[in-house]
């Protein structure tokens, strides 16, 4: 990384020249080549595409978790070297400490930080109200639905206020309507606390109904086919037809 | 080792606990129908041999009450105090004197160990062919340096018992640690853990707790066995007792030595098993 670097574009996350090669038994396999798009403030991005475009790929280095073979994601200007708590992360198979209640899971990242034990318990009681599970604080994971454990995965992501929510796949392992409900809740935060969101997913209809942009990656190695603006009023009816025009055009693109 | 799930079922309707209520009441049932006629079984085996063959269930109930109450002095090792106790006691005492540090010390270094090995993989790597070389080797065939070095006493005995509680608790925490799943830690660091220690005490332990309880528990039986097996060699305890009572032809006091055993294997894992349970209730 050239010392000297700076930011290219102007953005909340700037992805810049993003490649990642694995090594593997049959020699260097490419996961991403060249992955460029940038963020703004506020804004809901989605990151969509087939299986083996490497959409988890980019969403472990834009956490911090791997590291790219080339180029640099920047947050706010910073360059990411490694995992923190400005970006607060929610993953599909939910990641519970499942030895801590749910009051205990969403207190867990403030428990790093210089605050007195009322403050913690403060600040994770306003997230489980926000996420719509009080009167669960001291259920354990394993009490809890799949949907109820993505809102404790979210409510403990948000807790310790993070710059930005990465989110992948968040809601893949829940059924349908449960989805739609979760999708209505995530709008809502969203406004409700002004973070920017950016959110993997391979469901084009989901995509739709919560992004303001769309990245698709396409590829083997993955690259930034195109970026879509979805210039739909919020909330938005599966049912209109912009939507299925949309749902169309992401479709076409990830193939 | 899960016998009695039923217990634990609060969430049950009514009905629900009738019939685990009434099931509960059919297996104490034939749990006693079972012991009685194994009981009967001994007996009628028993009665046309002499005692020192096999003494009956009556003989080694008689015995055992003898030995429960007849007066004794337990001479509290590295004290030099005297405690006026009963035999029973004083074998018991004896056994428990290298019973307890042995577990303790070696079982806790078990733990310690595993989870250094768990976490560390350049530890791991570098450690593993030894351990891969001592960890099949038999508590008891320490016996010679246990003898060298300490003699047949409490601290031998200890010694030997320490070995077998360290291997059974290592394994178990190494296990444990190991399993952690990568993406706990993920979530963890993204949550701002940035050094290992915080991360094996707020993630590793807990994470790991099952295995390193199952350990314990496992080792607290295993380490009777040890006990045992290690007073055969003459320190002193139930263990010896046992072998003393049968060269003596008293076969009945051995049985009823035999019993203690069992008791308080029963005593100590019941024990336990409440404390897992309390510090597991989170396990799905």
């Amino acid at each position: 990384m050239a010392r000297m670097s700076q930011q290219p574009t102007d953005g909340k996350i700037v992805v810049d020249g993003i490649d990642k090669r694995f090594r593997s038994e049959s020699g260097p396999v490419d996961a991403l080549r060249d992955v460029n798009f940038a963020v703004e403030e506020g804004e809901f991005v989605c990151i969509i595409g087939a299986s083996g475009a490497g959409k988890t790929t980019l969403f472990r280095i834009i956490a911090g978790l791997e590291a790219a073979s080339e180029g640099t994601v920047w947050l706010d200007g910073e360059p990411i070297e490694g995992p923190g708590t400005d970006r607060g992360m929610v993953f599909q198979e939910y990641g519970l400490f499942p030895w801590r209640t749910v009051l205990k899971n969403v207190t867990f990242g403030l428990e790093e930080r210089d605050l007195d034990k009322q403050a913690r318990l403060q600040r994770a009681r306003e997230m489980i109200d926000l996420v719509g599970l009080d009167g669960f604080e001291n259920s354990y994971p394993k009490e809890l639905s799949g949907g109820m454990k993505q809102r404790v995965g979210i409510a403990r992501a948000l807790a310790v206020d993070p710059e930005i929510l990465l989110m992948d796949e968040p809601f893949g392992s829940v059924d349908a309507q449960t989805k739609q409900r979760l999708h209505e809740e995530l709008l809502d935060i969203w406004s409700a606390t002004n973070k920017t969101v950016l959110f993997v997913t391979h469901d084009v209809d989901e995509a739709v109904t919560l992004a303001d942009r769309v990245v698709v990656l396409t590829g083997s190695p993955g690259s930034v086919h195109e970026v879509v603006d979805i210039e739909l009023d919020r909330p938005r009816s599966r049912t209109d037809d912009a939507f299925a025009d949309y749902e169309q055009q992401l479709r076409d693109a990830i193939e | 080792m899960s016998i009695d799930t039923s217990t634990d079922s609060e969430s049950g309707l009514f009905a629900d606990k009738e019939l685990v209520a009434s099931g509960r009441r059919q297996r104490l049932l034939r749990g006693a129908a079972g012991s009685a006629v194994f009981l009967v079984v001994w007996q009628i085996a028993a009665m046309p041999v002499p005692t020192y063959l096999l003494p009956t269930p009556l003989e080694v109930a008689q015995a055992f009450a003898v030995e429960l109450t007849a007066p004794a002095v337990f001479t509290v090792p590295l004290l030099d105090a005297e405690i006026g106790l009963t035999r029973m006691l004083v074998n018991l005492s004896d056994s428990l004197y290298h019973y307890i540090p042995g577990l303790f010390v070696g079982g806790a270094a078990g733990i310690a160990f595993g989870i250094a090995l768990g976490w560390s993989e350049r530890l791991d790597d570098a450690i593993t062919p030894v351990q891969r070389v001592l960890r099949p080797i038999p508590p008891l065939a320490w016996i010679a340096f246990a003898i060298v070095w300490l003699g047949v006493n409490h601290q031998g005995a200890a010694f030997i018992v320490g070995i077998g509680a360290f291997w059974i608790n290592f394994y178990n925490a190494y296990a444990g640690v190991n399993g952690v799943p990568e993406s706990t830690k993920e979530v963890a660091a993204s949550l701002g853990v940035d050094d290992d220690l915080t991360m094996i005490r707020k993630v590793v332990i807990p994470r790991a707790s099952p295995e390193i309880m199952t350990g314990i528990r496992t080792s607290i039986g295993q380490s009777w066995m040890i006990v045992v097996a290690a007073e055969l060699f003459g320190a002193p305890g139930v263990g010896f007792q046992i072998i003393n009572a049968a060269q003596n032809l008293a076969l009945d006091v051995s049985v009823a030595y035999m019993f203690v055993i069992s008791i308080v294997f029963l005593i100590s894992d019941g024990i336990f098993q409440r404390v897992e349970s309390r510090v597991l209730v989170w396990r799905e």
